[in-house]
């Protein structure tokens, strides 16, 4: 049998060329890859650093000496006695104040933040916004925004506005408007028109359709990319603080500028906490709205 | 439509057309009681028309100042800075791949099939996602003196959970029956992930990471603030003196970079999908 014998012959070298091929492909971004990551780690002077070699060895005294050393027998006694829980979490009433602080600028941000982005929102959604060239605009500069990291913001805001919470808002505010005006824009443009067209046929005046045609359509969705953006805000609220811009991360900065670094353990665990709750009630809020939705 | 179609109306579906009072007085005071509050938070949080007034005014006249933008004679030093940012982004987001990678897989429900273990690493890696990076970067520069060092393990570390996450969830999503077969053809453990599971989810974890990593050349620049490297340290400098014209230079510069680097990982994402 020739001919079969020709065929297998010919599959193989195929596929001897192309397995070839392939491996000298994935052999070359491999190259490419380490290379990359040999330059990064080089640049970064990761392994040669002035803190010296053997950084795995490091990494564990820092972990030890962020560790604190509660006494079991002592651990709840009074802010005096070394070793309790008390003694760690030794500036409880300030911190938590500062972490109420936090809570209120990504709250206020938030809402002030959504109210911008709806407006740009408005500005820059192809079914809404006629003209062109302010779509345009708004549009250039939502992405500006986005592309500025909010510390930077913020250390430019802190000049203008003096160190406090103030300029930790206006960054957040002026960030969240920035993300969220272009999540609410894509929203807009998805509105069925058929029920608008429906509350036209009905006789309903602009307001009606707004109303009745519009909100019921993008509110649900607005709420969840809100929510969502409220615990980002959050988050971003607790590291605002190290550049002067108000929160909790004042003391963070505080507690590293005397290296107690178990007290920052401690303000991290406040912080982490913080963040897992406002995550839960804004999910059991999100799953409310997700299910109502669904009722309807 | 006429009034007694509308009588007709209200006696079928009087809540369609009308809301009954107790609900329509309770919605009027949750709006008043949700605006106090926020009013009272703005008044805690000194956001007042005044200071705003004042402060975007001294901002404006600040943001004068920058233009045009100047590089200060200092270009070299801006671009190899710059370079170190990136270069901190890129290490971080393979140190936290590499970090992800075991947790994820161990975090999978299909693979950890131990629900009080697969509970537990679950919770303990939801409480560290929401750490920003500069937390981790602010005692990670006190601990290992200024320098990236510190910026890169504290970008692995503030990504390594996130990751981990959406690892284990495309894990969990992926189709058992190419494992299956391979179970049946009878090969190690490990060859039927080789060859079982890695081919589905590879490229997903990939698009993943590259995605993190537009997000880690993004956010790098502001670890330097705290002194772990890079851009942000230059820059924090030239803010702190009011120099905002070298500042306008060096953001610009920056956003340039990003965007670049941001098509070029964009293409390779849309490459892998």
């Amino acid at each position: 049998m020739p001919a079969q014998a020709s065929i297998v012959a010919e599959f193989e070298s195929v596929r001897r060329t192309t397995l070839r091929r392939q491996r000298l492909h994935a052999l070359a971004g491999l190259l490419i890859f380490s290379a990359v990551l040999l330059v990064s780690f080089q640049r970064s002077q990761f392994f040669s650093s002035d803190i010296g070699g053997d950084p795995l060895g490091r990494i564990a005294i820092f972990l030890d000496r962020m560790i604190p050393d509660l006494k079991p027998e002592a651990l709840f006694e009074g802010r005096r006695t070394a070793g309790s829980l008390a003694w760690w979490f030794y500036d409880l009433p300030v911190w938590l104040r500062l972490g109420w602080q936090t809570v209120e600028m990504a709250l206020v941000a938030t809402v002030i933040g959504a109210v911008g982005g709806v407006a740009a929102s408005l500005l820059c959604a192809r079914n809404l916004m006629p003209i062109a060239a302010v779509r345009f605009t708004v549009r250039r500069m939502l992405e500006a925004i986005r592309t500025l990291p909010d510390l930077i913001l913020a250390l430019m805001l802190v000049a203008a506005f003096g160190v406090g919470p103030l300029a930790g808002v206006i960054t957040l505010a002026i960030s969240t408007m920035g993300s969220l005006g272009k999540l609410f824009s894509e929203i807009n443009e998805e509105v069925d028109p058929r029920q608008l067209e429906a509350l036209e046929a009905a006789g309903a005046g602009i307001s009606g359709k707004i109303r009745y045609g519009v909100i019921p359509q993008v509110l649900p969705n607005y709420a969840s990319y809100v929510l969502i953006r409220l615990e980002g805000n959050l988050a971003g609220a607790a590291a605002l603080g190290i550049v002067g811009a108000g929160g909790i991360g004042i003391e963070l900065q505080r507690a590293i500028t005397y290296t107690e670094f178990d007290t920052y353990l401690a303000i991290l665990l406040l912080i982490v906490g913080m963040i897992f709750l406002i995550d839960m009630a804004s999910e059991a809020i999100r799953h409310r709205l997700i299910g109502l939705k669904g009722a309807r | 439509m006429n009034a007694e179609r509308y009588a007709q109306a209200l006696a079928v579906a009087p809540h369609a057309l009308r809301s009954p009072w107790g609900r329509r007085v309770g919605r009027i005071l949750l709006t008043i009681l949700a605006a106090a509050i926020f009013l009272a938070m703005c008044a805690d949080l000194e956001l007042a028309p005044a200071t705003l007034f004042s402060g975007f005014d001294k901002l404006g006249r600040l943001a004068a100042t920058a233009i045009p933008p100047s590089d200060g004679g200092d270009l070299l030093r801006i671009l190899q800075s710059l370079g170190e940012t990136f270069a901190m982004a890129f290490a971080g987001t393979v140190l936290a791949t590499l970090m992800a990678l075991p947790l994820g897989v161990l975090g999978a429900k299909t693979v950890v099939r131990q629900p009080v273990l697969h509970f537990a690493l679950r919770r303990v890696l939801d409480w560290f996602r929401g750490v920003p990076a500069l937390v981790w970067a602010l005692i990670l520069v006190s601990a290992f003196g200024l320098g990236p060092f510190g910026g890169v393990i504290a970008l692995a570390l503030a990504d390594a959970p996130n990751l981990a996450k959406l690892f284990s969830e495309a894990i969990e999503n992926c189709d058992e029956k190419p494992m299956d077969g391979a179970r049946a053809a009878g090969v190690s453990p490990l060859m039927v992930m080789r060859f079982g599971l890695a081919p589905q989810v590879a490229p997903v974890m990939a698009s993943q990471v590259l995605f993190f990593l537009e997000g880690n050349f993004r956010n790098a620049a502001v670890l330097g603030i705290v002194g772990a490297g890079g851009i942000g340290f230059e820059l924090e400098e030239r803010i702190r003196v009011f120099a905002f014209d070298q500042a306008a230079f060096i953001i610009l510069l920056y956003m340039v970079g990003v965007a670049m680097l941001d098509a070029f990982s964009q293409k390779l994402r849309a490459k892998l999908a």
